[in-house]
């Protein structure tokens, strides 16, 4: 009796969340693969002219931009991620190791989480300025010469490395905080177990630490080459609506989903279509990650 | 082991010891330098005059006195900034807006996932868990048709329109419905059987015994969704952007903080700071009032994946 | 292997935690352990017993006090470099390792030559009787199967001492009969200086060589098990040991007589005064006549044993047991005569508990 099947009541409770869902994600994701095989569609008026079976996507594939966002993008997700997960992996081992003060680094490691892309871009920006930026002024203890990070004419590999640094700070307060507590719920007589076995500190992060963590470990790579996937907040703080170094010229810092918003942003007919064209590649690359990472997780993580 | 011996490891075990805590402690204090760095810069950069920003090498500190409190006043008043206070106003409406709306369709649902039985439960909920798979671009996509196409998106688009856009695609989320149902699971069937028996209905049984339960949750979700909104910045551009001939008034905090003062070739660096510092104060307040519940928060949504 | 003497100075644990009260654990302990035997620490929980094991293990430092292995004091050395070997209570398995990883490991760490360490992993593994589950995982082991994996990482390298926090309280009760001696057979067989924690006296009284009764983190007193039942030093040691429990009575001595209310336990040399009066349930035997008359309420007879539940003379809701012979039949609700064993009575000072 008090377990019986309450279909509609279940429904009702359900109802708006389903319908908000229905509408804003359900709907959507078909809609992409819809709009990908439309020629001409203006979303204005909702207008299409006929069918193309791969004629957005080809368009997207050849143009440069898309080439330019995808190297981006690529540069952002296989550097950023794995130093970030590798640095926030042992701040958090070291700050688990620590008594005194532990919960002051905690919290200042975990602002990062908690302030806005954009805010702290600019911040960052500033930093990164050739002449009056702080990181110049350090470079310069190393008798550097100033360098043009980020201002109008920054190259793209110099301008990459800065956004690679802001990108890195962004996203290590997420990974400490988990791993964190990742840690602290690894029991500790593994530990005493382990210095029992005369283990050294190396051994134990290698053989214990690491094994241990390592559903973590997978679940904290495969979100974060998702979000990395995704960068594109973290470009416009740093270079602007333009993203390029100095506000001015355009796009040279684009990414996959900066593209998405740029052909959104166009009224032309089929410019919706090729973002959804974007959109979708997106989708594929980073299901395909995801499935990679799932099967070496597999392989590799003790669950 | 003679006593020399016993003597010499205990020394090296204590040297050890001391070494290792010196490396711990360093290595984390420059880490925690690295982080404050940015948030340094940006309170500095916005006290100090355009001479003193552009001077080389850059003032590392500053005295009091030399401290130009009056950028922020210019930053919030000038005549040629951007309406400030407008900004922070509608970002407040649209995170009570769409906080409130995911609170409730969030509660609504997790208690049907967590407390009913339904046909294809399993199957829809598998369906939400394969949904927070797929990148949020390619619903942003049709969404903006959508917002479009219901007319909230005009070029004479009213107030009210710039807030249903801006606020009803984002009133539940799967992700939040999840983290819910997981906080409801824990809440002992027993409980559910007594109200029963004593004749409880579900809705009260929801509102007087689980809403009560994972009130910490909730409170959680509500801060997490409510600095979401603080800090969105696309999908607030696109609904209400001046390329399709509209006003930047309707528009959110961090999409008025990236637009001022950026004029490409005479950026007011020390007033874009002075903003900067002003969009990040809040979230910080609100941090450090909440800390335990947003922390907390945030280190169980990554140890249940 | 090698095999030494341990012995404890003066060990004292205080615990101070942030705005609490400090807790002394351990006080003032003065033990020598014997090499090559088998020592149980036993006492109720909160006892220290874990604390001071603890302390001989490294993982936790003494307040004040010294530790001697052999001659050497190893105080201040850290526990990888104690050569010594823990079983821990829940065993401490890497669950991520198999059994033969698990075993290998702290010869991993000691640099062994891989040859050499298989070896060694396959002999202890057969020691404990585990030789043919090492590709296992922890986890498909039962519990008896993994406390035997946790001895046998424990002797791997060989070290001059084996410590087993509480190995039993994990097993269920068939398992536990088996395992005591099993761990008995190993320590004969390797011959190590093994210290162990329980807070079953059943359990210590029957393999250990010697037992080290602790209350409050005192030592309460140290001897072979037997000597320990049949002498008690004080009133604590006598009811914690022996099951069903030592019987104790408000009585007195007077003029060379000890007195139960108005019955006559038996003779003492001692001063008049008043004294709680200890039997065990052994301690009594049924007599035609002399001794004393008391009620039965009940009788249980199990096995071999028959226990008679007695009404307590000096307050009515209270009872007493005593064990006689099985052969001696008794009705429930009937009266019958006992004395007590002189060498089974045990009179303790009312206020310090100490034997008189």
């Amino acid at each position: 009796m008090l377990e019986q099947k309450h279909n509609i009541k279940a429904w009702i409770y359900l109802l708006p969340a389903l319908v908000l869902l229905v509408v804003f994600t359900f709907y959507p994701i078909v809609n992409a693969f819809i709009l990908v095989f439309m020629e001409g569609y203006r979303y204005i008026d909702g207008t299409w002219t006929g069918w193309t079976l791969t004629g957005n996507i080809r368009y997207v594939l050849n143009s440069q931009l898309f080439w330019d966002a995808m190297r981006n993008t690529l540069v952002i997700v296989f550097v950023s991620v794995p130093i970030s997960v590798i640095i926030s992996l042992f701040i958090a081992v070291w700050l688990n190791s620590i008594k005194r003060l532990q919960g002051t680094f905690q919290t200042i490691f975990f602002l990062p989480y908690v302030t806005n892309s954009i805010a702290i871009g600019m911040a960052f920006a500033v930093i990164f300025n050739r002449d009056f930026g702080l990181f110049n002024l350090i470079l310069g203890l190393f008798s550097i010469d100033p360098i043009n990070w980020v201002g109008t004419g920054a190259s793209w590999g110099r301008a990459m490395t800065a956004l690679m640094v802001f990108i890195v700070w962004n996203g290590l307060a997420f990974k400490i905080i988990v791993f964190l507590s990742g840690l602290q719920s690894i029991d500790k007589q593994y530990y005493d177990a382990a210095r029992i076995d005369s283990a050294s500190k190396r051994r134990v992060f290698l053989k214990i630490t690491v094994p241990l963590l390592s559903p973590m470990i997978a679940f904290i790579t495969i979100t974060s080459f998702i979000g990395a996937f995704k960068e594109y907040t973290a470009v416009v703080g740093m270079f602007g609506e333009n993203l390029n170094p100095g506000g001015g010229g355009r796009n040279m810092m684009i990414t996959i989903v900066g593209l998405v918003y740029e052909s959104l942003g166009q009224v032309y007919p089929g410019a919706t279509s090729e973002a959804a064209a974007a959109a979708i590649i997106l989708f594929f690359m980073t299901l395909l990650l995801t499935l990679f990472n799932m099967y070496i997780s597999k392989k590799r993580v003790h669950y | 082991m003679n006593e020399a011996a016993t003597y010499d490891l205990e020394r090296k075990t204590r040297v050890q010891k001391i070494v290792r805590m010196v490396f711990l402690y360093t290595m984390l204090t420059l880490f925690a330098i690295f982080v404050l760095i940015p948030f340094y810069w940006m309170i500095l950069s916005s006290l100090k005059t355009p001479e003193q920003i552009e001077s080389v090498p850059p003032a590392l500190w500053l005295r009091f006195s030399e401290m130009q409190f009056s950028n922020y006043y210019e930053a919030v008043f000038s005549v040629d900034s951007q309406p400030f206070l407008r900004y922070m106003y509608n970002t407040v409406i649209v995170a009570a807006l769409s906080t409130a709306g995911t609170v409730i369709t969030t509660v609504l649902s997790a208690f049907a996932f967590a407390r009913l039985n339904f046909r294809f439960k399993e199957l829809f909920f598998l369906l939400l868990i394969m949904t927070m798979m797929i990148p949020g671009e390619m619903f942003v996509i049709t969404n903006f048709i959508t917002v479009n196409q219901l007319g909230w998106v005009r070029p004479d688009q009213t107030y009210w329109d710039a807030l249903m856009a801006m606020s009803i695609p984002f009133m539940t989320s799967i992700f939040y419905i999840f983290f819910l149902r997981q906080t409801f699971k824990t809440i002992p069937d027993e409980l559910y059987y007594a109200a029963k028996v004593d004749g409880t209905k579900d809705f009260k049984y929801l509102w007087k015994v689980m809403i009560p339960i994972a009130r910490p949750t909730i409170i959680t979700i509500t801060i997490l969704n409510a600095m979401g909104t603080w800090n969105a910045y696309i999908w607030p551009q696109l609904v209400t952007s001046t390329r399709h001939g509209r006003l930047y008034h309707y528009q959110l905090v961090s999409n008025g903080l990236r637009n001022a003062f950026s004029a490409e070739f005479q950026p007011q660096i020390h007033l874009q700071m002075a903003a900067a510092f002003m969009v990040t104060l809040p979230i910080l307040i609100v941090f450090f009032l909440l800390k335990k519940h947003i922390m907390r928060g945030v280190s169980r949504s990554g140890i249940k994946g | 292997m090698e095999t030494i003497q341990i012995r404890l100075e003066n060990l004292t644990k205080i615990f101070q935690q942030k705005g609490k009260e400090e807790t002394v654990a351990v006080k003032d302990l003065d033990i020598t352990i014997p090499a090559g035997k088998l020592i149980g620490l036993l006492g109720p929980s909160g006892c220290g017993k874990s604390t001071t094991l603890y302390m001989i293990s490294g993982l936790l430092r003494p307040t004040t006090g010294k530790i001697y292995f052999g001659d050497n004091e190893v105080t201040n050395i850290p526990p990888e470099n104690r050569g010594i070997g823990l079983v821990f209570q829940n065993y401490a398995l890497y669950p991520h390792m198999t059994v033969r990883q698990n075993i290998m490991f702290p010869l991993e760490n000691l640099k062994f030559p891989k040859e050499e360490a298989l070896n060694r992993a396959q002999k202890y593994a057969d020691l404990v009787g585990i030789g043919h589950l090492m590709d296992r995982k922890p986890k498909q082991l039962s519990g008896g199967q993994q406390q035997r994996v946790a001895i046998a990482r424990a002797l791997v390298k060989e070290p001059r001492v084996l410590l087993l926090d509480e190995p039993l309280s994990n097993l269920d009760a068939r398992l536990r009969l088996q395992t005591r001696e099993e761990i008995k057979r190993i320590q004969r067989e390797t011959g190590i200086t093994t210290i162990f924690v329980t807070h079953d006296q059943e359990e210590a009284m029957s393999i250990s060589d010697e037992i080290v009764v602790m209350k409050d983190g005192v030592q309460q007193q140290k001897g072979e098990p037997q000597k320990v039942y049949d002498k008690p030093n004080n009133m604590f040691v006598a009811k914690f040991l022996g099951n069903p429990p030592i019987n104790l009575f408000e009585g007195r001595v007077s003029d060379g007589e000890v007195l139960v209310g108005e019955m006559k336990f038996g003779t003492s040399k001692g001063k008049a005064q008043e004294v709680m009066v200890g039997v065990r349930p052994e301690g009594f035997k049924r007599v035609k006549q002399g001794g004393f008359e008391v009620h039965v309420e009940f009788v249980e007879t199990i096995g071999r044993d028959t226990t008679l539940i007695i009404r307590n003379p000096l307050d009515e809701t209270k009872t007493f047991r005593a064990i006689i012979d099985a052969d001696e039949r008794v009705e429930a609700d009937s009266k019958v005569r006992l004395s007590v064993k002189p060498n089974k009575m045990f009179l303790f000072d009312k206020e310090s508990g100490e034997l008189v």
